[in-house]
């Protein structure tokens, strides 16, 4: 018997995760992705993995020679 | 009895019926996702102008593990970063410098998780150990970090992950016993535990809004979950992949995240969309995603993989735009400095490096 009732319960908190899922409001992918391009487009210049530094300088990684190449 | 409470609580519902309606609602929710899927993502990105990150390179090596190095996190001063291992240290480096500042011995080997809180004035770590210790720092100089420890988590299996939800007062962990859990750290008192993983929870991460109250975790069941912190209740399954995610990271525009698996793959899911709207993988990628990060803008995916190297994916384009090798062993952990300067990797060879 103990263990039936633990099947439901069990099978209960699976429909009940489904029932929630079902319920939250969906967008468009198309919306969605253009809010994520517009984000990336605001942001790409203070990404200095992607643009680089102003200055090697300012990286704080930058190597630390005197040298340079000539 | 507990038949009684079964029955008062909702007369209608049985085991036949509850089945019936969770296949209905899963024919559902698949219908909805693919009515709204009009457009794919690199067909929007085709029109953007590609991008090259060329001057990426290792600018230091950080030795001094005696063995596989299993997380790494950056400090919020942007300099420091705590290392975890199997040698069941916990190193502190000057990230600037390559010097260890400080070293903690933990009570077990394979310390699989390190965090740094908000404040930069404590670190928290565990593992096999199957409990979170988190180590003030600072403060007043006689006694060692490691004399003011405290316990603040403890699960019933190993500790996989951990991180401070904004605040230096509580906890998230996620472990291996399938749960996630949020602590209170000063009184070591769990405040919600989160089920819902049919495996052991690999990876979590919180999302980026100032509200901080969801997050989300990653499996062996290869499923994504998206929870709400305040009700414990998982809010969004993502189920795409075909083995086990490794690691879960949000987007910084905060609907989306990203998954690194051991089916070699990458993915991208929008919350909003409900679905997975990107891929990132090619077929010479066959080893397992470990670790996943993302740029400050968001445009690159990093990832670090079980053939030694990392890569640098185009999020929107979906190409590779670099690879990273240089490492000898598994990358275990792929950390972005907390300005966007540099990136850490964390590897099984017994090194982290610094790329920048």
């Amino acid at each position: 018997m103990d263990m039936m009732v633990s099947t439901l319960q069990q099978q209960r908190a699976v429909t009940e995760q489904l029932r929630r899922e079902a319920a939250i409001k969906r967008i468009p992918v198309s919306v969605a992705v253009t809010d994520i391009v517009r984000f990336i487009s605001d942001h790409e210049q203070e990404d200095c993995l992607l643009v680089g530094f102003t200055s090697q300088k300012v990286n704080p990684f930058r190597e630390k020679s005197s040298c340079t190449v000539l | 009895m507990a038949a009684d409470t079964a029955v008062t609580s909702s007369p209608e519902e049985t085991l036949a019926s509850l089945v019936r309606e969770a296949e209905a609602l899963k024919q559902k929710l698949e219908e909805e996702r693919q009515k709204l899927n009009d457009v794919t993502l690199s067909c929007v990105a085709e029109r953007l102008e590609p991008i090259t990150i060329s001057n990426l390179k290792v600018r230091r090596i950080l030795k001094g593990h005696q063995a596989k190095v299993l997380c790494c996190d950056w400090s919020p001063d942007k300099r420091h970063i705590v290392s975890s291992s199997q040698d069941g240290k916990l190193i502190v480096w000057d990230a600037f410098t390559s010097s260890k500042e400080l070293t903690i011995s933990m009570p077990s080997t394979w310390v699989m998780a390190c965090a740094y809180a908000p404040s930069g004035n404590m670190l928290a770590a565990g593992g096999l150990d199957n409990k979170v210790t988190v180590f003030p720092l600072g403060g007043s100089g006689e006694e060692e970090p490691a004399a003011r420890k405290r316990t603040v988590a403890t699960h019933t299996s190993y500790m996989s992950c951990c991180l401070f939800p904004n605040t230096d007062r509580q906890m998230l962990t996620g472990s291996g016993d399938g749960t996630c859990a949020l602590w209170d750290i000063e009184s070591g008192q769990l405040l919600q535990s989160f089920q819902g993983h049919g495996a052991d929870v690999t990876s979590i991460d919180l999302a980026p809004s100032e509200m901080g109250d969801t997050f989300v975790s990653g499996g062996c069941d290869r499923a994504v979950l998206v929870w709400d912190m305040r009700s414990g209740h998982a809010v969004q399954a993502f189920d795409a992949h075909q083995s086990d995610v490794n690691s879960v990271r949000f987007h910084p525009a905060g609907d989306a995240l990203a998954s690194g698996s051991d089916d070699a793959s990458c993915r991208l899911f929008d919350l909003r969309a409900d679905r997975e709207v990107a891929r990132y993988g090619r077929e010479s990628v066959i080893f397992g995603a470990n670790s996943v990060e993302w740029s400050v803008s968001g445009r690159v995916l990093f990832a670090g993989y079980g053939d030694y190297t990392a890569c640098a994916w185009d999020a929107l384009r979906g190409s590779r735009l670099a690879l990273l090798p240089g490492h000898e062993h598994r990358v275990a952990a792929v950390r972005l400095a907390p300005d966007g300067t540099a990136l850490a990797t964390a590897s099984w060879d017994a090194t982290l490096r610094i790329w920048a």
